[in-house]
């Protein structure tokens, strides 16, 4: 029996070894690449076989409660990236968003998990969807110096350095959505139907902010998910007697909302946050309540729009239908675009180097597809913070279902706002 | 006191011997291999595999503890979830920053809120108690379902504790002697939490295989086995359920307290709808998978339960044809939730005595070599 042992010591002993000799690889440079998922190999479907190549991670929800948006979203930065190294790629280098897909199915956890198997092999992160998922893999000590385009417009990214946000927050929209209903429609009741969390209450809180100074009442009406479950929040509407109501919720909560009130006998006018909008509601049996008192504010241009990268992007798209979520992936881009394109003239192609480069950017060219205001990161949350909301009136038949209706403006209340914390913090 | 006779391991001439920690010489081995070769396993494995693994090792003390109740004493429980979240609020409450937005004591000593954490845990789950002496089977299930429904709005509602949802708070900081495990040194923050989750395991798995053999454990049988004959046999019913539940709950504590603290951040969502429904019916997949009523069944069961997204997600790569591209149907993302729920499947159909049942197998097979058959 003692002979055994010995035998099992000696063996586990020589197994310990074997294993502890094979070593675990690590992030050891390879062939003079600079930073972790930065290759002098083309990329995987390289339009010019001589450039090297910057692989970009996207972590989003594709299977989720969020993949109508992730799915688009990760879709449009594709044809983005397809479209830029098509016309000569970034430096000596092409840049790749199709080898690191991974699905987080909205949950922080899988978010992390998938992260920390990409994250030798990416350089930035292309697209995160989820506010908490983000910020857990922030706190991952491999993520010090990443830069990350976020698939959320919270106003907390503002505080967040590493984050590189696009859009007006939905606080501030909410903001501009009060304004506008004070100074054009003569509010005096201001509501906001709302989910709990990084977005709804961000977009609430703002509404309450704007309503406070500009002498409106304000109703909270928190709800939660679910087109079933919104009797509640109908009931609260109507109670609130509300003149504008702003909405933060998802497509199928504002259907319920909506035409539940109108056919409650409510008056006044809806103005829902980008989330709440999808051209399929106008075919919805909410349809005509949605196009007589439903306005989407959003900070991008619409579909329609004529600039460069609208026709670029249109044609990307071929004869799929209109998404603003595929819009929202390409525009996305060219934050990330200039970032790299710095990095590679400052000559420091490593992530502390492309974080150096995005927090010194101070303006994007966009080619029409980002708002005014947008790309500007060396300076504070306040100098950060896109400030303009344009409000959209939605129409069977045009482009993504939505036409114009209020040009791009800034209300006086956002415009001398003093973002010191996340508006959801304060709620 | 009597001695072993060489040669013949299974010739037991005491009771004590029958009932030692480790009662045969190729348990005492195989138990010291195992720990040996899961210690130097960080050194070999990538540290993506590592976080999973790690998490497993966090997950395996849950499981130890609903092994107790349900496998040991026999007492269903679908609350599982809601005492590991009550453990994981208690630990990030404990260390928590005073001066943060969530709730939080500024106690980093690692022991105390790992600690506290169980220990509160275990007070709600001696709390919870008494229903168990009045209900047993499916409905003490049904009714344990209510705490992750009760927990998950409670949780979610009291935002200076949880964060509120879809914001979350801060998990505990796991600093051991002045070193923040989770910032690289000459170890990745992988390998350092890996470690720290595989003590904290091994101290638990001990314990509980402790508590297996004392009088408690027997007395959790007889009532499993049978409640009313235990009752009559002089097993008193309340006491040694209460006990159940208490060291149950107190391992889900200790679980919950450090489930998050490789991410450093939870939302409440994770115990809240169908995550806390989820989590719980996870627990009990990992003793049913593992081997109900073993601790290192328990153990295989939480680390298959966590690799199995892992496994998922790789099999689609075996089939070329299926696209990549998440807009187009069907794709690998919609393949892996798929797989997932067919493992899950194809496991329970083919192999319903859990890993345990496979070692099981192995061990006999090998045992009666060469006439094995």
């Amino acid at each position: 029996m003692r002979r055994t042992i010995l035998r099992a010591t000696a063996a586990m002993a020589a197994t310990a070894l074997v294993l502890t000799g094979c070593g675990r690889g690590g992030g050891d440079d390879e062939d003079g690449a600079t930073a972790p998922g930065v290759t002098k190999e083309p990329c995987p479907d390289a339009v010019d076989q001589d450039k090297g190549c910057i692989y970009l991670g996207t972590i989003s929800d594709l299977t989720g409660g969020f993949k109508a948006v992730g799915v688009p979203l990760t879709a449009g930065g594709k044809a983005f990236w397809q479209h830029v190294n098509e016309n000569g790629g970034i430096g000596d280098y092409e840049v790749d968003v199709t080898k690191y897909v991974k699905d987080n199915k909205y949950d922080p956890e899988t978010h992390a998990q998938v992260f920390s198997e990409i994250k030798g092999d990416v350089f930035a992160i292309a697209q995160s969807l989820g506010t908490v998922a983000t910020e857990t893999m922030l706190k991952d000590n491999d993520s010090k110096d990443l830069v990350v385009i976020p698939a959320t417009l919270g106003s907390n990214w503002y505080f967040e350095d590493r984050v590189l946000e696009i859009g007006t927050s939905y606080c501030g929209e909410a903001m501009n959505a009060v304004d506008y209903g004070v100074d054009e429609l003569g509010a005096k009741k201001v509501a906001a139907v709302h989910f709990p969390g990084d977005y709804g209450d961000d977009a609430a809180v703002g509404a309450k902010i704007a309503a406070e100074k500009r002498g409106a009442t304000f109703t909270d009406i928190p709800t939660g998910p679910g087109a079933d479950q919104q009797a509640a929040a109908v009931q609260a509407v109507m109670k609130s007697q509300a003149d504008v109501v702003v909405v933060a919720t998802g497509p199928l909560e504002l259907a319920a909302v909506v035409g539940g009130a109108v056919k409650s006998g409510f008056k006044g006018k809806f103005i829902g946050s980008i989330p709440t909008w999808n051209a399929a509601l106008l075919d919805s049996p909410a349809g005509p309540a949605i196009e007589a008192s439903y306005l989407w504010a959003t900070s991008f241009p619409l579909w329609d729009t004529d600039s460069e990268g609208f026709k670029a992007m249109r044609e990307a798209n071929g004869n799929q239908p209109p998404n603003a979520y595929f819009a929202l992936g390409w525009s996305g881009g060219y934050i990330m675009k200039t970032a790299l394109e710095k990095a590679v003239d400052d000559g420091d192609l490593t992530r502390a180097g492309l974080l150096k480069a995005a927090t010194s950017m101070t303006s994007v060219d966009s080619e029409g597809m980002l708002p005014e205001g947008s790309g500007n990161y060396a300076g504070d949350a306040n100098e950060a913070a896109v400030r303009v909301t344009q409000l959209a009136a939605p129409k069977k038949g045009s482009g993504s279902g939505v036409t114009e209706s209020v040009d791009f403006f800034t209300g006086p209340t956002l415009k001398d706002y003093d973002f010191k914390e996340a508006c959801y913090l304060q709620k | 006191m009597s001695t072993r006779v060489k040669g013949r391991p299974e010739l037991y001439t005491a009771y004590a011997q029958d009932m030692a920690f480790l009662n045969t010489r190729s348990k005492q081995v195989g138990v010291l291999v195992v720990v040996i070769a899961a210690a130097v396993l960080p050194l070999t494995v990538s540290d993506d595999l590592l976080k999973i693994l790690g998490t497993g090792l966090v997950l395996a003390i849950g499981a130890i503890g609903l092994n107790l109740l349900t496998g040991f004493a026999g007492q269903v429980s679908l609350g599982h979830a809601f005492f590991v979240a009550v453990g994981a609020y208690t630990a990030s409450a404990i260390a928590g920053d005073p001066d943060g937005r969530a709730l939080g004591l500024g106690i980093t000593f690692v022991p105390v809120w790992i600690i506290g954490a169980g220990l509160v845990a275990a007070l709600a789950g001696a709390i919870v108690a008494p229903l168990a002496t009045r209900l047993r089977g499916l409905y003490l299930a049904v009714v344990t379902l209510g705490l992750v429904i009760i927990g998950g709005y409670a949780f979610t509602e009291w935002k200076d504790l949880s964060g509120g949802a879809q914001v979350g708070r801060d998990a505990p900081k796991p600093v051991v002697l002045g070193a923040d495990l989770t910032i690289d040194g000459a170890y990745t923050q992988e390998q350092k939490l890996y470690w720290l989750f595989l003590v904290v395991l091994v101290i638990c798995a001990i314990f509980a295989r402790n508590i297996a053999r004392s009088k408690i454990g027997r007395a959790f049988a007889a009532v499993r086995d049978r409640d009313v004959a235990a009752g009559v046999m002089g097993v008193e019913l309340s006491k040694y359920k209460l006990i159940a539940f208490v060291l149950s709950s107190f391992y889900a504590g200790v679980c919950g307290s450090l489930l998050f603290v490789a991410n450093g951040h939870f939302g409440p969502e994770r115990f809240s709808g169908g995550h806390g429904l989820l989590l719980s019916v996870q627990f009990i997949a990992m003793i049913l998978i593992g081997g109900v009523a073993t601790v290192s069944g328990s153990i295989m069961g939480a680390l298959l339960i966590a690799l199995l997204p892992r496994i998922a997600s790789e099999l689609p790569s075996f089939l070329p044809f299926i696209t990549t591209a998440a807009n187009e149907h069907p794709n690998i993302f919609e393949i892996e939730v798929a797989t997932y729920g067919l493992l899950i499947i194809v496991f329970l159909l083919f192999e319903p005595r859990g890993l345990f049942g496979i070692w099981h197998r192995v061990r006999t097979y090998w045992k009666s070599f060469p006439f094995s058959y």
